[in-house]
């Protein structure tokens, strides 16, 4: 019976073509919505993802600020606020000099942030980044380099002023000249750049850019800024095996330093991954959520286009029931239509959501990132949908008596 | 009751049908008793409005009478629900209506298919067995035809087709060849009268009594009581 079911389904879709797809109109619109929206979070995700896995398995992040609130050991439900760690920082140099005695641990670098507008060549850039830190930094991230090298310690001891620049600000104030041995300056003081980084795989402008960035030592930062705040520390651990090990070891000699308060965090690049992941999450089921309004419209659409066609159907349903169909028979024909209008809605607003997610990539270059979970959830939706909606029209068809119905024209 | 009674299709006591609406009280049918054997060909007369419509409904089990008992093939009809109604009528009748009642979606071979796809047979023998129908009755060049394509007389020996189709107990036509005109009609007719020859029990309702003379007996429909 289902087979003749599907085929007088599709039948009855292809007699009134023009009608059929208007029907499925809001059912394409919605599964498309929805998938884009799941797609569109799954890219970005991927890309960030990608971002915080260039840090390197093997490196810990150690901020100001419990940035990371997980409840117990289960960090997925941990709750993000990176606000906390803005401000007058609460690491110290007595911190650095702690990490670095600990086992396991290769390296460690200090990281100090600047503002400042950017001049060079003819340019002005105010959304470089400019990050003041120690030669090790270069190592830790494994940074490649185009062009030159990253500054030395020599350099930092000695508070030379020499940049490293990253490719995105490297094209926004040379563009394509070779920016070696030419002059930027930060809050009017002149820094020669000695380096010039390879752009980074995932080239988004996403997130904080480590392409859109200047890299200073930090004594020549705090000699133009006559601050001096250690604002993170990066870590390099001798493998990525003893991460967890090294992160409780230096969580509790920084609680030991900071009195017992635990006013700082250290991350894994799980950690980091999983947090922007939650919030991501978060924020894409909210916006799913309001996508599969229009889902709910196209299921209004096909229930009043159904009941419509039950109406036009009446003699058909008579001779049926007539020649023996029940109450049932009629009902899973009705219902069976559809769910096969929904389901080729589906599958349209799938393609549509494919298109899409191509006018995205071009406008916002985020790729969109189809998951088979996230097509079965569509395809899921428009069927329940489906079935929702047309019950109410497949009872009234499976209602009529024959005598009435056969009197109809 | 009678020793008959096993030999008996139809056997109606007492039917009483009466509408109950708006407009009032309508008694169609006042007490009709009735029994139509295996192999019979019966004619059912009567005017328009005299109830025979009615009754021809309740023998199709299409309606329920308001009082009175229905035994078809010695089964208690009264018994039944509405889809227990609707298997019998799919095992036991075939219908044959005035406007024939074919689907117009459907081709020919479909539309006979159709009882038996209710009763859940194979793609196969729906094929096999329509098939064969159609053919003894002139037809296998239009089975792949829609309804729209055919004459009168072919789409009323299609539905005659489809009333075979489930080898049912009884043949209740509706005006057979009511829409058709006196050369096709005749063709029908005879096509009915044939398959009676060959032990099919067929009850017409007609108005006409041309057609009725060719039933083996009549009927007649009065205000709401045989006559």
């Amino acid at each position: 019976m289902l087979i003749q079911n599907l085929k007088t389904a599709f039948s009855s879709i292809l007699s009134a073509k023009l009608r059929s797809f208007l029907t499925m109109l809001g059912i394409i619109i919605g599964v498309a919505a929805v998938l884009l929206m799941l797609a569109v979070g799954e890219g970005v995700k991927f890309q960030v993802s990608g971002q915080i896995s260039n840090l390197g398995s093997n490196v810990l992040t150690v901020t100001s600020g419990q940035v990371l609130n997980s409840s117990g050991n289960n960090q997925r439900s941990a709750s993000f606020n990176p606000s906390s760690s803005l401000g007058a920082s609460t690491l110290t140099e007595k911190d650095l000099e702690s990490i670095k005695k600990i086992n396991d641990i290769n390296l460690v670098s200090p990281i100090m942030l600047v503002s400042s507008l950017i001049t060079g060549g003819s340019n002005v850039s105010s959304t470089t980044n400019i990050i003041a830190t120690t030669s090790s930094y270069g190592i830790i991230r494994n940074l490649k380099f185009a062009n030159g090298s990253f500054f030395t310690e020599e350099d930092n001891l000695s508070g030379s002023n020499v940049a490293v620049i990253g490719s995105t600000a490297k094209k926004n104030l040379f563009g394509d000249k070779n920016p070696i041995d030419q002059e930027i300056l930060i809050r009017n003081q002149p820094f020669k750049i000695i380096g010039l980084l390879e752009e980074s795989e995932t080239g988004t402008n996403l997130g904080p850019s480590f392409d859109d960035a200047i890299y200073i030592p930090l004594n020549s930062a705090v000699n133009l800024t006559q601050t001096k705040q250690i604002f993170r520390i990066i870590v390099q651990v001798s493998s990525a095996n003893n991460i967890d090990q090294a992160k409780s070891q230096i969580e509790s000699t920084l609680k030991t330093n900071h009195g017992g308060q635990k006013d700082f965090s250290v991350l894994t690049q799980k950690d980091l991954i999983s947090a922007f992941s939650s919030i991501l999450d978060t924020l894409t089921s909210f916006i799913v959520a309001i996508a599969s309004i229009s889902l709910i419209v196209g299921g209004i659409g096909i229930m009043n286009i159904m009941l419509v066609s039950v109406s036009e159907r009446t003699r058909e349903i008579g001779i049926r029931k007539t020649v023996g169909a029940t109450f049932s028979n009629i009902l899973e024909q009705f219902l069976i239509e559809a769910m096969v209008i929904s389901l080729i809605g589906g599958f349209f607003g799938l393609i549509l959501s494919v298109i899409g997610g191509l006018i995205i990539k071009k406008v916002v270059n985020i790729t969109p990132v189809y998951s088979l979970r996230a097509i079965l959830i569509a395809f899921s939706l428009s069927v329940i949908i489906g079935i929702i909606f047309g019950v109410a029209p497949a009872i009234k068809a499976a209602r009529k008596r024959p005598i009435q119905a056969l009197k109809a024209l | 009751m009678t020793e008959k009674t096993e030999n008996l299709v139809i056997n109606l006591r007492s039917i009483k049908k009466r509408y109950d609406d708006e407009a009032g009280v309508l008694n169609a049918l006042r007490g009709i008793d009735l029994t139509v054997k295996k192999g019979d060909f019966l004619a059912i007369m009567g005017p328009s409005g005299s109830g025979k419509s009615t009754l021809m409904n309740i023998i199709g089990l299409l309606d329920r009478p308001s009082r009175g008992n229905y035994f078809l093939d010695g089964i208690d009809t009264s018994k039944l629900g509405d889809n227990q109604l609707s298997k019998l009528r799919r095992d036991k009748i075939g219908f044959i209506f005035q406007t024939f009642n074919l689907l117009p979606r459907l081709n020919i071979l479909q539309n006979v298919e159709l009882p038996m796809v209710y009763r859940g047979i194979s793609l196969k023998k729906r094929k096999l067995k329509a098939t064969k129908i159609l053919k003894s009755l002139g037809l296998e060049d239009k089975i792949k035809s829609r309804t729209n394509r055919l004459s009168g007389g072919q789409i009323q020996r299609a539905a005659i087709a489809r009333s075979l189709v489930n080898d049912p107990s009884l043949i209740l036509a509706d005006e057979p060849s009511g829409n058709l005109d006196s050369k096709t009609s005749d063709e029908v007719m005879k096509i009915l009268v044939r398959l009676n020859k060959t032990g099919t029990t067929i009850v017409m309702v007609t108005h006409s009594s041309e057609i009725a003379a060719y039933a083996s007996r009549s009927v007649r429909v009065k205000d709401g009581k045989i006559s």
